[in-house]
């Protein structure tokens, strides 16, 4: 028996002890893994946003580790110039804004000059240049086998109050390089993209007495109304295939949860407790939703089937956790870690799981909000207020790496992805 | 002697006098009097018995002020309530109550915060006898404060139901 437990106990710390050492060296294995690439600009115009554009994209991908010289040279040459023999591959481009905007891109082998990949892209409006961009370094990263990362073609969707009682929605890309507003006049809050093609959003109206949820067609105008509700009506999720909708609506004057099938019409009431139920997000099969509650006197994040009345609680950490996002089983939820009620404003954000009580935090600085999961669950899109200034930043669960882009819009009411 | 003294005297003030009407004295703060007492500090911040100093209702209504993160009424805010009661029982339009919170809450929980708030006034107008059906409620979150500074005497301004006619 003592030898037994002897035994448990030599395995138990070699275990750990191997653990340990796992955990350091994915990280160094990762940096390993990272292609080195360089970036070589032959426009007639160098262009230091589009530069930063294509650093940024290969940064937040977790593949490549990019130089991040701005190099110039010509793009047609399959020459190398020796200080850049070092890297793997070698990104070569033309970009030019005058008339219609066209990007060329080559990616050639540092090591002999091998082109693996050339593209033309065009579009007619210089201020989407930024998609260009974005596009071809999806096509670089698809080309060299790596995970796909076309979550950065995809546009950003955000309300921002202008002044008192008035507010816009407005487009972005992942960089907020682009931006345009599609939503202005009166107030409107609360944009979610209706489809994977991100074709229309929801979004939440205030013109009438009561609120009222409508869909927009973002490319030829249509609008249709979709519901309202007293109180209060935000679309909180929407079903992978478009078809359900989860709503926050106050019917008697109290905030619940509910799914509404847009085929049949039919409405469910998934959540009826007197005190706040909101921010209903799917998990999992789409059978189960996480949803912020306070039923235990604070704000936290619970759990339960759509088509059950238990519901459990998902996060033993925080007394104010007062916003969540999820993706399959993983969920991000809003700390807020004040020590008093207008104190330092600290959000930070934590990735948990409805699958079991794994924790960790993705932030540990300033006022950390409206966590997004992308559309593959890769990434973390956040708003973070530190020191005066406000950033977009991304977190990618996989590679680690995080990038923060300046934001110069005013209050943001909330974003989708 | 006496009257040279009296003539003397005269002759001085006369001076004086002369002198003052040269010195441009209107409107200047020469009384010593007016600088040296300290100036008074007023904190109209406060509410509850100054309540009616702060109104963002309209219709002869009374908005309702809450403390941070809180849904109740308080005993300060029953002054404007009964104001609310009497004007709604009164009213011959639909009486809209509208939630509205400080900017520190995110997202939907704000909006819930909101809206428990125009609840909370709704029953106590349903309880003094103000028809149910007559009320419609709506929680407008952060989005319309009436103060926008960075002090807590400007977010408790913005904690606050108001209530009017549906027009």
């Amino acid at each position: 028996m003592k030898h037994l437990l002897l035994s448990l106990l030599f395995v138990n710390l070699f275990t750990s002890t191997l653990l340990a050492v796992d955990a350091s060296l994915k990280i160094e294995k990762d940096v390993e893994q990272r292609a080195r690439i360089a970036v070589v600009d032959g426009s007639s115009n160098e262009d230091s946003r589009v530069f930063s554009i294509f650093l940024s994209d290969l940064k937040i991908s977790g593949h490549f580790l990019p130089d991040t010289t701005h190099h110039v040279g010509d793009v047609k040459s399959n020459f190398i110039v020796p200080a850049l023999k070092s890297q793997e591959y070698i990104i070569k481009y033309t970009m030019s804004q005058q008339g219609r905007t066209s990007l060329f891109v080559r990616l050639i082998k540092a090591s002999d000059g091998v082109e693996l990949f050339k593209k033309s892209y065009a579009i007619p409006s210089s201020q989407k240049m930024p998609f260009l961009v974005h596009k071809a370094v999806s096509d670089i990263n698809k080309v060299l086998g790596y995970p796909d990362i076309s979550w950065i073609n995809r546009y950003v969707v955000y309300a921002v109050y202008t002044t008192p009682g008035r507010s816009e929605i407005r487009l972005a890309d992942y960089t907020f390089n682009y931006k345009k507003t599609i939503i202005k006049g009166g107030l409107n809050l609360f944009p979610k993209w209706a489809d994977a093609k991100q074709r229309s959003v929801y979004y939440t109206s205030f013109r009438g007495v009561v609120p009222t949820l409508y869909k927009l067609n973002i490319y030829n105008g249509t609008k249709q109304k979709i519901i309202s509700s007293e109180g209060m009506m935000v679309c909180s999720d929407v079903s992978k295939d478009g078809s359900k909708l989860l709503l926050t609506m106050a019917p008697e004057g109290q905030a619940d949860i509910f799914e509404l099938n847009l085929a049949s019409r039919a409405k469910k009431r998934v959540t009826n407790f007197k005190g706040i139920d909101v921010n209903g997000r799917y998990v999992e099969d789409e059978s189960r939703i996480v949803f912020v509650s306070n039923r235990l006197g604070y704000a936290n994040v619970f759990k339960k089937s759509i088509n059950s009345a238990a519901t459990s609680q998902v996060v033993y950490h925080g007394r104010n956790n007062n916003a969540c996002d999820a993706y399959g089983d993983k969920i991000v939820y809003t700390s807020r870690e004040s020590s008093n009620a207008f104190g330092g404003n600290t959000f930070n954000l934590y990735l948990a799981s409805s699958t079991s009580s794994d924790t960790r935090p993705l932030t540990t600085t300033g006022a950390n909000q409206f966590p997004r999961f992308s559309a593959d669950g890769s990434v973390i899109l956040y708003l973070k207020q530190r020191a005066g200034s406000t950033s977009i930043g991304y977190t990618n669960l996989t590679s680690y790496q995080s990038l923060l882009f300046p934001f110069t819009d005013r209050k943001v009411q909330a974003i989708d992805w | 002697m006496r009257q040279q003294l009296l003539l003397a005297t005269a002759m001085t003030l006369l001076l004086l006098n002369g002198c003052s009407q040269k010195t441009p004295n209107m409107g200047n703060v020469s009384d010593s009097s007016q600088i040296s007492g300290d100036t008074v500090s007023i904190d109209e911040s406060g509410y509850g018995n100054e309540s009616g100093n702060y109104n963002s209702s309209s219709d002869g209504f009374k908005s309702v002020y809450f403390k941070f993160d809180d849904y109740e009424i308080s005993s300060e805010m029953q002054e404007n309530m009964n104001t609310n009661i009497s004007v709604a029982m009164s009213a011959s339009a639909k009486v809209k109550i509208e939630g509205n919170c400080d900017e520190f809450g995110t997202d939907e929980y704000n909006y819930a915060l909101g809206l428990k708030r125009a609840k909370a006034v709704k029953d106590s107008l349903s309880a003094q006898g103000v028809d149910s059906s007559k009320m419609v409620l709506v929680s407008l979150g952060e989005s319309s404060p009436v103060c926008g500074d960075p002090a807590e005497s400007c977010y408790e301004r913005n904690r606050r139901v108001d209530i009017r006619l549906v027009k």
